[in-house]
């Protein structure tokens, strides 16, 4: 049965009808034509589907859009901010991390939450951190070197931001 | 009543009526060293000096309030004015000796008369004396309040907290000299009116007056027990004295009542202070009151005075004069090893009321021994009682007028002195025009209202609404607020006649007998006699210590010894023998009705049904999957084959529309259907026989009210013999006992409230309690043990509960309200719904079931220091999973890792519960982690709680077993290996995959 749902999604707000039960992801992609967090593995595995609530990341094949309802939802395309990529973005593309490019939306999601929470992660965080992001390329290398390119950048970018 | 003032702990004022918003003026009465009523004066310290230099130059614009005795202190705030009232310096001197000489002790005369009289009987076998009082005020108040008068010029407002508001006025017109038209009362006047008396709102309300008059500007003033000194001062407000000479045919052969006041009121003690309560002039003359009874001599009189006009007056002096006749012949029925029913019939020379007491008592099971309370508790004591009384109609006839005749079953607890009113029968004649409905509901809302004040305890557990605002609460809900069966054998309804009538037919209801059958069933209890109201358990824990005491004072203030007459014993046998032939009675249909048409019942008790509702959680059952909400229709796999469920919208051809409430209630409390089909027992009637009338009643009526759907439901497909229902009759005979809830005096509110939603309404030990062989629930240490239920199992919630880190009530809280504890983890399968129904209840009953569950659990109330550092300890064991599991760690890493292990970067979707604390895993069965596994988690309209994904599809049995084994050797590695993984898993996905099994939406993902 749809009900009316408002989300609010990388800043804008939306009023929905639709059941309170559809994954967030298939609305994202379906009605608000998001489409950088991608469909995967639909159980919540891979993370391909992730997204940003409140600045946690999120596995949005798995959540039932009622309980993003009151979150502040940031897809990939909201990381950007008047014009300016995010720095895990730009290291991504700097490192030029991508073999067939499926599951990097995850992982700059997953970089951007630990950084919100770590802002100076050593190596061994962010290999922890991207654990359970699933590449089957097997680019693992270059993308750890693009995950420790953007604490780099990220930290020139907000000096005063507090050390660990 | 100091009762009240242990058990309130005393609130700080807060918030003040509207129109004291400004100026703000506090008052503070000061009352001299002594005064009080003697029984016949008012006398006091006479105010010799007012020293105000004493309270110059404190803070807060004090000023002084004086006129005649009285004096007041009037301040910016009430700790000022607090402060002022006590460095005021006042000089008093005692009463002149004149002034006390005039208090003569009033019944002097007539008790020389009856002396004499009875002098005169030589041939009487026995005479009996005694005196009944009623004290001026009951209790100091229900709560702590503001009272706030506002007099100025012609005309006096009030916000005050009575409930007796037209003796209140009947004051504020002798103080201010004001016609009643020029006062306005407003505030927490109860809409019903106990009857029983004042309390000392009425005496902050005339203090808070005279304070306003004199300053000309509102004066707000605290009511609290600091009034508890009017209490005291006041003393008794009435007494009457009987006496009876007994034949020795056991007759009562001389019958003498004297009542020492027309009425029993005494005005508030401010008035009394400032000198303008004219002196109570009582006449030579005496008047002769009315007796139900016919004695062969008979002396009735009350002594007339100028006081205590007025309706409010005549049924407070009906009560008393109720209370003192009832118990006195009690008194003489038990003196003389008389049946106290048996001798009042003998001395009832009307058809009406012995027909009437006969009805009552056949109701009542009168004469039949009261089932022991011994073997629960030796500390707990029952007795019933028995009162009558009739009244003359609103035309002052008393032939046609109002018989009245009650039957009370207590029971008190010896240690607390609770008194608990655990069952009531009441039948009412009130001649031809009655409706019985009505009349019924008048009765149990005043009578139970106003068993409280008499009892002084809030019987909680009945009670729906947030804790927090607890005493006020009886006042304002509607309905059963104690354990109690109001049954109604009216002449009209014995006979199947009830009329409607005018509404003025509910001022007929006579309550008169309320207090006297309370004080028989006491006595019958402890063989204590109370002689004056209230029966407060400070005053019964009293009683029952004196008891010990041989040295007694005979005086109607205190309680007195009796030897406990055993007549009941002779009744006993007959009670075994009807016992066993009630066991197969009771089929047959009952007769279908109209549809109850919407508005019937108020939106408040439509409102309390939904609340049982949600606590009984019907729609669980009662919907299906993807069907409207009560049509029934859910399929229900059992050992004795499929069950479908019924259909609980008021639609008349395949609901309950047709079904009057009587039906309804025979099927929730015996399960029997309307149409006298034996219903099923897993629909738990086993548990809800335990709902309050009162409950029963709010629930029929909200789904009476809902929207009817039409819908058929598939046939139950029962393997034989099962499917033979009369079968029901012997399983019920055998294991169905519709008593109803009975409160444990010896445990709090809270735990009572618990008590009642879980073993009634919430059905908790329908899943969580084994059942035997043919389906009925274990009792004893196998009550709670846990058990399986619809392929899920139901953990037990007794001291069985297998969770690593013990539950605590503040966990088991977490859980019930939001659907998880951090130490334990999330509700799913069958109890998410429950959850969700719960999220529906105030958060003080959520509060009491949690308290309850601790208690059978032997719970502490929190978690302590030693508790979370074993659950630390348990996670970081956790974080490396066996080395020769390998198998089971990659389906582990790579479909669970995500959300249920901690990679450093915060998580949205995470399982909130570390799987080394989950209860599931460290269970005996490995149903439910199987459960999970393959369906998932969901808790939909629990808010806040995550759904998981099941796996049902991706993996193939050999992984579910896998990973199963794996999670058990990870994450409870001090539990043995399961090893019956296999078998589970192979039945569980057999049982889920078949048509009639309906798992909690695997579909609608993907």
């Amino acid at each position: 049965m749809t009900e009316a749902i408002s989300l609010t999604v990388n800043g804008r707000s939306y009023e929905l009808a639709i059941p309170p039960d559809t994954p967030l992801l298939t609305v994202l992609r379906n009605d608000l034509e998001l489409n950088g967090p991608k469909y995967g593995c639909g159980l919540g595995e891979c993370g391909a589907c992730s997204v940003l609530i409140d600045g946690m990341a999120a596995r949005a094949c798995v959540l039932p859009v009622s309980v993003a309802v009151g979150h502040e939802i940031l897809t990939l395309e909201g990381l950007a901010s008047e014009g300016r990529l995010d720095p895990v973005q730009s290291a991504f593309i700097e490192a030029q991390a991508a073999q067939c490019g499926y599951c990097l939306n995850g992982m700059i999601i997953s970089v951007r939450a630990l950084l919100n929470h770590t802002p100076r992660p050593s190596s061994a965080q962010l290999q922890s951190a991207l654990e359970y992001n699933l590449c089957r390329c097997g680019t693992h290398v270059e993308i750890l070197e693009a995950a420790n390119r953007a604490v780099a950048i990220n930290a020139a970018e907000s000096p005063e931001a507090p050390h660990e | 009543m100091s009762d009240r003032q242990l058990s309130t702990p005393m609130a700080e004022p807060t918030e003040l009526p509207a129109p004291l918003a400004s100026p703000r003026r506090f008052g503070v009465a000061v009352r001299p060293p002594h005064y009080g009523w003697n029984g016949e004066h008012f006398i006091s310290d006479r105010l010799v000096a007012v020293d105000r230099t004493s309270v110059e130059g404190l803070p807060g614009c004090v000023e002084i309030v004086n006129e005649g005795d009285f004096v007041g202190v009037v301040a910016d705030s009430l700790s000022a004015a607090k402060d002022a009232a006590r460095h005021l310096q006042l000089e008093w001197r005692a009463p002149s000796a004149a002034g006390q000489g005039d208090a003569a002790p009033l019944p002097a005369t007539t008790e020389a008369a009856s002396r004499e009289l009875s002098a005169g009987h030589a041939e009487a076998a026995s005479v009996h004396r005694h005196e009944y009082g009623w004290p001026s005020r009951l209790r100091w108040g229900d709560a702590p309040g503001w009272v706030v008068a506002d007099c100025s010029g012609q005309r006096l407002m009030l916000w005050a907290e009575t409930i007796t508001p037209e003796t209140l006025i009947q004051d504020l017109q002798t103080l201010t000299g004001l016609p009643a038209e020029q006062i306005e009362l407003y505030g927490n006047t109860p809409a019903r009116v106990s009857g029983l008396g004042r309390h000392c709102g009425d005496d902050a309300a005339v203090d808070a007056a005279v304070m306003s008059r004199h300053l000309g500007c509102p004066v707000a003033v605290w009511l609290d027990a600091a009034y508890n000194r009017d209490v005291h001062a006041l003393g008794q407000a009435q007494r009457i004295t009987l006496s009876a000479d007994l034949a020795k045919s056991g007759d009562i052969a001389d019958y003498r009542y004297h009542q020492a006041h027309a009425s029993g009121n005494i005005a508030a003690v401010g008035l009394w202070l400032c000198g303008r309560q004219p002196t109570r002039r009582t006449e030579a003359g005496e008047t002769p009151s009315f007796s139900p009874y016919a004695f062969s001599n008979a002396q009735l009189t009350t002594r007339r005075d100028d006081h205590g006009t007025g309706r409010h007056s005549e049924d407070l002096a009906e009560i008393q004069q109720a209370f003192a006749r009832e118990s006195f012949l009690d008194e003489v029925a038990h003196d003389s090893g008389q049946d106290p029913l048996a001798l009042r019939l003998r001395h009832l020379d009307d058809a009406r009321g012995v027909e009437l007491i006969a009805l009552v008592s056949q109701r009542a099971r009168w004469g039949e021994a009261l089932p022991s309370a011994v073997a629960k508790s030796p500390d707990r004591m029952r007795g019933r009682g028995f009162a009558y009384s009739q009244l003359p109609d609103r035309h002052q006839r008393i032939p046609e007028g109002v018989r009245s005749a009650w039957i009370a079953d207590v029971e008190v607890n010896r240690i607390t002195g609770d008194v608990t009113l655990t069952r009531l029968v009441v039948g009412q004649d009130a001649g031809p025009e009655v409706d019985t409905e009505r009349l019924q509901q008048t009765l149990q809302t005043r009578v139970l209202g106003s068993a409280r004040p008499l009892l002084g305890r809030n019987p909680a557990f009945d009670e729906w609404g947030d804790g927090s605002d607890h005493t006020r609460h009886v006042e304002s809900t509607t309905g059963g607020a104690l354990a109690t069966r109001t049954d109604m054998p009216t002449k009209e309804n014995a006979y199947g006649e009830a009329t409607t009538s005018l509404p003025q037919t509910l001022d007929d209801v006579n309550l008169a007998p309320g207090v006297a059958v309370i004080a028989n069933a006491l006595f019958d209890a402890t063989g204590v006699r109370f002689r004056q109201p209230p029966f407060t358990a400070g005053r019964v824990r009293q009683a029952l210590q004196d008891q010990a005491n041989p040295f007694q004072e005979e005086a109607p203030g205190r309680p007195t010894k009796r030897p406990r007459r055993r007549w009941l014993k002779a009744a006993a046998l007959t009670a075994v023998a009807g016992t066993a032939v009630m066991a197969w009675p009771w089929k047959g249909a009952i007769a279908p009705i109209n549809r109850p048409a919407a508005n019937l019942y108020s939106a408040e008790t439509i409102e309390r049904g939904r609340l049982v509702a949600a606590a009984g959680d019907c729609a669980a059952c009662h919907t299906a999957e993807g069907g409207r909400e009560n049509a029934g229709g859910r399929a229900f796999e059992t050992p004795f084959g499929t069950l479908y469920s019924t259909n609980l919208t008021p639609d008349e051809r395949t609901g309950i529309g047709r079904w009057s409430y009587a039906a309804f209630e025979r099927a929730m409390r015996h399960g029997i259907s309307r149409d006298g089909k034996h219903l099923y027992p897993a629909f738990p009637y086993t548990a809800f026989a335990k709902i309050s009338d009162a409950d029963m009643q709010a629930l029929y009526a909200y789904l009476m009210a809902q929207p009817a759907v039409s819908a058929e439901r598939p046939a139950n497909a029962l393997n034989f013999p099962f499917n033979f229902r009369p079968l029901m009759a012997g399983w019920n005979a055998l294991y169905h006992a519709p008593s109803s809830f009975e409160p444990d005096p010896g445990q709090s509110d809270l735990y009572n409230r618990g008590a009642y939603l879980a073993e009634g309404l919430g059905h908790c030990s329908a899943c969580h309690t084994p059942r035997n062989i043919i389906g009925a629930e274990r009792k004893g240490e196998h009550s709670l043990a846990g058990a399986m239920v619809d392929g899920w199992e139901a953990p037990p919630l007794n001291r069985l509960s297998s969770s690593p880190i013990p539950w605590s009530e503040a966990s088991l809280y977490d859980y019930l309200r939001h659907g998880a504890s951090s130490l334990h983890g999330a509700a799913s399968g069958p109890m998410a719904p429950v959850v969700a129904g719960l999220g529906e209840l105030p958060e003080y009953d959520v509060r009491a079931l949690a308290h309850y569950v601790a208690v059978q659990m032997g719970a502490p109330a929190g978690d302590s220091e030693t508790v979370r550092a074993d659950a630390a300890a348990r996670i970081a064991t956790a974080q490396s999973g066996p080395i020769d599991m390998e198998e089971g760690e990659r389906l582990f890493e790579g479909a669970c890792a995500g959300c249920h292990m901690n990679s450093g970067a915060p998580s949205f979707t995470s399982a909130q519960t570390t799987l080394a604390l989950n209860t599931n895993l460290h269970s005996q069965h490995p149903d439910n982690v199987i459960q999970s596994i393959l369906g998932g988690v969901h808790a939909d309209h629990v808010p806040g709680l995550g759904n998981m994904p099941g796996f049902a599809d991706s993996f193939s049995d050999s992984q579910v077993v896998t990973l199963t084994a794996y999670l058990r050797a990870r994450f409870a590695p001090d539990q043995a290996p399961w090893r019956n993984i296999e078998s589970r898993v192979k039945t569980i996905r057999q049982h889920n995959n078949s048509p009639s099994y309906t798992p909690e939406a695997t579909t609608r993902r993907g």
